[in-house]
């Protein structure tokens, strides 16, 4: 085999450049493997310092941190989205939430200066019908008592830096908050016993009828016409089913933030914050409204809650249909034990 | 201020004993004693609240004990007791209380309410604010001898029939019995089959008894007004005739407050103890049983409940006895669901029988025996207090029900073994 | 100052008031003296009314229905109380430094979140079924909801001075002690010695009939 083919060995040398060529371009491009995988796979930054600093503010990869100290997030030095949830705080949750409830009153002034107080169109008939039991009217106040309580120094909480640090100044503040901040963490706990018991005594005639949706309709009468409606009305059957629905949000995000110690990070307890305070916005702006119509909006209504009666006319007029149903069953004007409102203390001839 | 207001006011100030002072001051108004309150429960109005019932002397308590009381009434903020208020008061001391002691058996802090009604019905009744019924049946009980009038003629009568239907002769002052027999008014007029069974059951068990001309009557309408002065009276007579006769014990009959009236107050009332033994009939006739002195025979299959007397049982103390007995003749003996020192009053005791204007209250108080009968359904009720059967038996009537109600010791009678061998 | 003031010459002064007061009161319940019952007793007095002192701790079983309500308010708010008062660490250090001179080990945090909130929860609803119930509400005087209020606002203010961080809120809290400490002696929180009393006299007097009450 002494003679070589001219055209053997023209293929030679042409695989010999390309394998060259390979040779630069894999020597060229090594140095950008690191580079390459960093940025599909996402290691490590050669840049010490920048990795440093990625792993303490956290931004990128769940870091390797060390450290001494046992519990939940002790390995991070710098909660990242604490600046987002800061944020959605100070610029969002405050400022709409104020608005949300000052819109409330305002629109509460509102009807009362359009509509007025809604009175018992034919007066009062002097017969009164049990509406809620002793234990129906306790639910009710201790979840009013409770409630007002958590309510009053939640927005303290929330608001307090804005509207209180210049009516007492800081230093008033600062005890005023501390005091809040107690009283609010230890009234929490009693919160979900209040849910419980409203759930336990008003459930029953709280579901949705057909006669509801009429009511919703026509905007329960309350810009004038009629609209029937059970021991319950729509209004009363949201209100009921809202406050189960905010008080559980309330009840489950309070105890997370109320009980760290149950190994929930940050990430959750921001998230809690953000339940409990859209839920407690929305469900104090409702009570509001609640209130405003059991006691300043309309005739007849308190008494209900305090008594546990209403006058026969009251409740033909807002409950026609729970009316005759006690018609019905002979119970209207027969309340046992109910004082007499002209009652001196003094009793009656017995069994006379 | 009149001068018999003013004599009630004594009264209860000389009644504000420690007992009640502690008791005012323990009470938190915890409400509890209504739940407990037959005439609460059945009329679900709070005036009938036991505690509440108790506002006059509560009243005296307050400006005569406590510092509030005392500068409010010198500074003419707070209205002391007044006249008006006795008066106001007057059906609820009366009319709706038994003095069951159900209420006391409940009060959290231990406050004895019926210990506390008979107290201020004192002052009530010293400041002529008692119900005509029982201030006429008191002052029977003192110038006759017997609150429903009955004389010794009466029962002369009365005593006459039962020789004939037993065959017995029913010994009549006899000097130095063992016992010492006491009827109330009703059993002599109403109920004579007790008198009856008395004497077979005692000719069979050989007990050496008899009966006072003197003294027979054991009712004592003096405790049921509160009247201390007239109870003592009554129960010195039955003292004088048990000494002249010179018994060791003297029988209570089946009657509630009699017993109450002789066995726990007694002595309290004539200020000295008793010279003789007090045994309710039924603690007797327990013990003959045990002595075997009683022999009984033959059973009633009727099924059959017990009516608890209050005054006998809660606040007598034979709660036992009634039971043994009842279940040695009857094989269907069932209780009622609160029975025992916790059972519900027949709604006529404490003098409430004896006021005629309280009836339509007490009928309605009565719906809660109805109620605990009809629960068992039981056709026949045995109970050991002539009132209470008076009680039961309209009770029963008014609303149309179809129960029996019959005496423990009539239906131990029938049930005596054989002829006596004594 | 003002924690000063209601720590130190409110503090001495109402516990003056609170100790002669309670013996005044207890000293005017002997006063009124007993009459000696002569009837013959079933069984004897005293151990009787050393049971009933025990027994009427829980309602007789016939009355566990209807007593259910004050039995359960009743008992989380007293047992709530009496843990606040006796085992809450600044409690704890405050009657060893300024009482007793010896303290005990105080209650862990979560002892004291949890009695807090029992007693909370069984004062506002006794407190509130007094308001609310015909029958509560016919019975109850002024007294009652004074007492009652002030014992709410003890331990309203006592939980705002949880922290320890403001003297202000501490001396909140000690102004209405000293001031509940005053009242009592004049009110029906004296019930919580004649309780004593009041079952040992009925208890007493019903072992005497031989009946248990």
């Amino acid at each position: 085999m002494g003679k070589k083919s001219p055209e053997a060995a023209g293929r030679r040398r042409r695989m010999m450049y390309r394998a060259l060529a390979l040779m630069l371009a894999a020597v060229l491009l090594l140095p950008l493997v690191p580079y390459a995988v960093a940025y599909v796979g996402g290691i490590t930054n050669p840049n010490p310092g920048a990795d440093l600093w990625r792993q303490v503010r956290q931004r990128e990869t769940p870091p390797e941190v060390r450290t001494q100290v046992r519990g939940v997030d002790t390995g991070v030095l710098i909660n990242a989205r604490g600046e987002s949830w800061r944020q959605f705080r100070m610029e969002q949750l405050i400022p709409w939430s104020g608005w949300f409830l000052g819109g409330m009153l305002v629109a509460i002034a509102l009807f009362y200066l359009l509509r007025g107080r809604i009175r018992i169109d034919k007066g009062r008939s002097g017969i009164l019908v049990q509406r809620f039991t002793v234990n129906q009217r306790l639910a009710h106040w201790f979840m009013a008592v409770v409630f007002t309580i958590l309510g009053l120094t939640g927005l303290v909480l929330l608001y307090g830096r804005f509207v209180l640090i210049p009516l007492l100044g800081p230093e008033g503040f600062s005890v005023t908050a501390a005091a809040c901040k107690e009283i609010h963490n230890l009234f929490g706990p009693i919160f979900p016993l209040a849910v419980l018991l409203i759930l336990f005594y008003f459930v029953r005639g709280n579901g949705f009828r057909g006669v509801d949706f009429k009511w919703l309709a026509k905007g329960g009468g309350l810009l004038g016409g009629h609209a029937s409606a059970g021991h319950f009305n729509m209004g009363q059957k949201l209100w009921f089913w809202g406050t189960l629905l905010f008080g559980l949000s309330l009840v489950v995000s309070g105890l997370i933030l109320d009980f760290p110690v149950f190994g929930q990070g940050r990430p959750v307890m921001e998230w809690a914050h953000f339940s409990h305070g859209i839920a407690a916005v929305l469900f104090i702006g409702g009570a509001f409204a609640h209130s405003y119509i059991g006691t300043l909006g309309m005739e007849g209504a308190l008494e209900a809650m305090t008594h546990g009666t209403v006058d026969a006319n009251w409740a033909k007029e807002h409950h026609d249909l729970w009316y005759a149903q006690m018609e019905a069953e002979g119970k209207v004007g027969a309340v046992p034990g109910q004082e007499a409102p002209a009652s001196s203390g003094s009793p009656e001839t017995a069994g006379g | 201020m009149s001068e018999r207001f003013e004599q009630g006011v004594a009264a209860l100030r000389r009644l504000m004993d420690a007992r009640i002072v502690s008791y005012f001051s323990s009470c938190v108004h915890c409400g509890l004693c209504a739940e407990a309150c037959l005439f609460y429960t059945e009329t679900g109005d709070p005036k009938y609240t036991p505690i509440y019932k108790l506002e006059p002397m509560r009243k005296m308590w307050r400006q005569e004990n406590t510092f509030w009381g005392k500068l409010g009434v010198k500074l003419g903020l707070t209205e002391p007791l007044a006249e008006q208020d006795l008066a106001d008061w007057e059906t609820l001391v009366y009319d709706s209380c038994t003095l069951c002691g159900r209420c006391s058996m409940v009060c959290p802090v231990g406050n004895d309410i019926a210990y506390m009604i008979r107290k201020e019905r004192e002052g009530m009744v010293a400041a002529g604010y008692a119900p005509d019924g029982m201030k006429e049946a008191t002052r029977r009980a003192l110038e006759i001898g017997s609150p429903m009038g009955v004389t010794l003629k009466t029962l002369r009568a009365t005593l006459k029939g039962v020789e004939r239907n037993t065959g017995l002769a029913i010994p009549v002052d006899a000097q130095g019995a063992e016992y010492m027999t006491l009827f109330s008014s009703m059993e002599v007029v109403n109920f004579p089959e007790y008198i009856e069974s008395i004497a077979r059951i005692f000719a069979a068990a050989g007990v050496s008894w008899t009966i006072s001309s003197e003294a027979f009557e054991a009712t004592n309408s003096g405790i049921q007004i509160g009247d201390s002065k007239a109870a003592g009276e009554l129960v010195g007579r039955v003292v004088s005739a048990a000494e002249k006769l010179g018994v060791q014990y003297v029988i209570s009959p089946e009657c509630g407050h009699a017993f109450t009236a002789i066995r726990w107050e007694g002595a309290n009332l004539i200020g000295r103890p008793l010279p003789f033994k007090v045994i309710h009939i039924l603690e007797l006739l327990e013990q003959l049983r045990e002595e075997g002195r009683l022999k009984l025979e033959g059973h009633t299959d009727i099924r059959l409940t017990f009516h608890d007397p209050c005054q006998i049982v809660r606040r007598g103390g034979v709660v036992e006895q009634p039971r043994q007995l009842l279940r040695e003749v009857a094989t269907e003996f069932v209780e009622m669901r609160d029975h025992g020192v916790m059972n519900w009053c027949c709604g006529g005791g404490g003098g409430v029988s004896a006021n005629e204007r309280a009836e339509p209250l007490r009928l309605q108080a009565f719906q809660r025996k109805k109620k605990q009968l009809d629960e068992l359904g039981v056709e026949t009720m045995v109970t050991a207090c002539a009132n209470c059967r008076i009680i039961l038996e309209e009770g029963i009537e008014h609303y149309g029900m179809d129960v029996q109600v019959t005496g423990l010791t009539e239906l131990l009678a029938e049930h005596l073994a054989g002829p006596a061998e004594s | 100052m003002f924690l000063d003031f209601v720590e130190g010459p409110l503090w001495y002064a109402a516990a003056a008031v609170f100790l002669v007061g309670v013996a005044w009161r207890l000293a005017a319940i002997a006063r009124a003296g007993l009459k000696e019952d002569l009837s013959v007793p079933r069984t004897a007095g005293a151990p009787g009314a050393v049971a009933t002192v025990f027994r009427r701790f829980l309602p007789h079983r016939e009355f566990m229905r209807p007593a259910a309500f004050q039995m359960v308010a009743g008992y989380a708010f007293h047992i709530g109380l009496f843990v606040l008062v006796l085992f809450a660490a600044p409690h704890v250090e405050f009657i060893e430094q300024r009482i007793l001179g010896f303290g005990w080990t105080p209650a862990p945090h979560w002892v004291f979140l949890l009695a807090a909130n029992f007693a909370f929860a069984g004062l506002l609803l006794l407190w509130l079924r007094r308001m609310l119930d015909p029958v509560l509400r016919r019975i109850s005087t002024l007294d009652d909801h004074i007492g009652t209020g002030l014992t709410f606002v003890v331990m309203f203010t006592g939980c705002m001075a949880l922290f320890e961080s403001h003297d202000f809120l501490r001396a909140l809290h000690m102004l209405f002690v000293d001031l509940l400490l005053i009242y009592f002696p004049f009110s029906r929180l004296m019930h919580a010695f004649t309780f004593i009393l009041s079952r040992g006299f009925t208890g007493a007097t019903m072992a005497r009939k031989g009946v248990s009450a």
